[in-house]
């Protein structure tokens, strides 16, 4: 029961906490970050291809959607990464908790999943004139919310209780294994349009990454503060089904 | 119009609808979710007080 209350308030502190840092991250990328320059510009003469169209924009306004977009997108795979575990937790104890903790943690994945994308698109219309690039990281992205989505559909299609958190749980540890390689596709694919934002050596300036820092640990308060409540969601049902069960015997 | 102030509106403009609408989702779809979140864990609970009081009564009933 004390833990109980404990969870209560690290969650409430959790979501004050990603309320705070992300409205300081919000402040920092408008206020302090200085804008990024374009690697390629008309005026220097460069230029990039991208879609047909050639693009040049001599500073990217466009990038400050990069300090919230990124954040979304690391706490998306760090929450998917619990799917994974949850669900080899299943499979070693078959204990139906982490069919639960594995089922939540693949429902928050999508949400971040959806503002990613939702968030990249906008930056995509702008800087490459088009919606959807088949490029790299964004088909190995575009794959993994499709196996989230289809985690989904897997569970919904089966009904026998055990066996769907079984197939689920082999699924969820599957399907993870795109996250990995999405998060390293750019590294791998360096030809790929996408711009690797965090790398040794270049890129970010220190006030840059302090405050995607700030946003990501935003993110993941707000991301865990979700999954607690939820998995709260879930048990108060769970126990009020019990509950009800025992009156009606 | 000074050039400088021209210049910096012909970059901020144009993507000025992308970058807001890019935080607008963001703050909307994450705390609208947490609020709908909040709101269904709130009856929840509220409901699962109301069947632990009635399962309670019953034992009550039960061993008097």
């Amino acid at each position: 029961m004390e833990l109980r209350v404990d969870k209560k308030r690290l969650t409430f502190a959790a979501v004050i906490a990603g309320a705070v840092l992300t409205t300081v991250g919000f402040v920092l990328a408008f206020l302090v970050a200085p804008p990024v320059l374009a690697d390629t510009t008309l005026a220097s003469g460069g230029g990039a291809m991208i879609g047909g169209e050639l693009i040049a924009n001599p500073v990217l306004f466009s990038q400050k959607i990069f300090y919230f977009h990124v954040p979304v997108a690391i706490t998306s795979f760090i929450i998917f990464f619990f799917t994974a575990l949850y669900g080899l937790r299943f499979l070693m104890t078959k204990d139906k908790a982490f069919d639960t903790k594995a089922r939540i943690a693949t429902e928050v994945t999508l949400v971040f999943v959806v503002l990613t994308m939702i968030t990249g698109d906008l930056w995509t219309r702008f800087e490459w004139g088009k919606w959807w690039v088949w490029e790299p990281r964004l088909t190995t992205y575009f794959i993994m919310m499709m196996l989230v989505i289809v985690y989904f559909v897997l569970r919904a299609s089966i009904e026998d209780e055990e066996r769907r958190a079984v197939y689920a749980a082999a699924f969820g540890i599957l399907a993870f294994l795109d996250a990995p390689l999405s998060f390293l596709i750019t590294r791998l694919v360096p030809s790929g349009n996408h711009p690797v934002v965090f790398k040794v050596g270049g890129g970010l300036d220190a006030i840059q990454v302090t405050t995607s820092v700030v946003a990501l640990l935003g993110m993941l308060c707000l991301g865990y503060a979700i999954y607690q409540m939820r998995f709260r969601e879930e048990r108060a049902k769970e126990r009020i089904e019990a509950l009800k069960a025992s009156l009606e015997d | 119009m000074d050039p400088v102030l021209k210049e910096i509106y012909s970059l901020v403009v144009p993507a000025a609808p992308y970058v807001i609408a890019a935080y607008a989702v963001l703050w909307v779809g994450l705390f609208g979710y947490i609020a709908v979140v909040l709101g269904r864990l709130g009856r929840i609970e509220r409901e699962l007080h109301v069947v632990e009081e009635a399962v309670a009564r019953k034992g009550v009933t039960a061993g008097s």
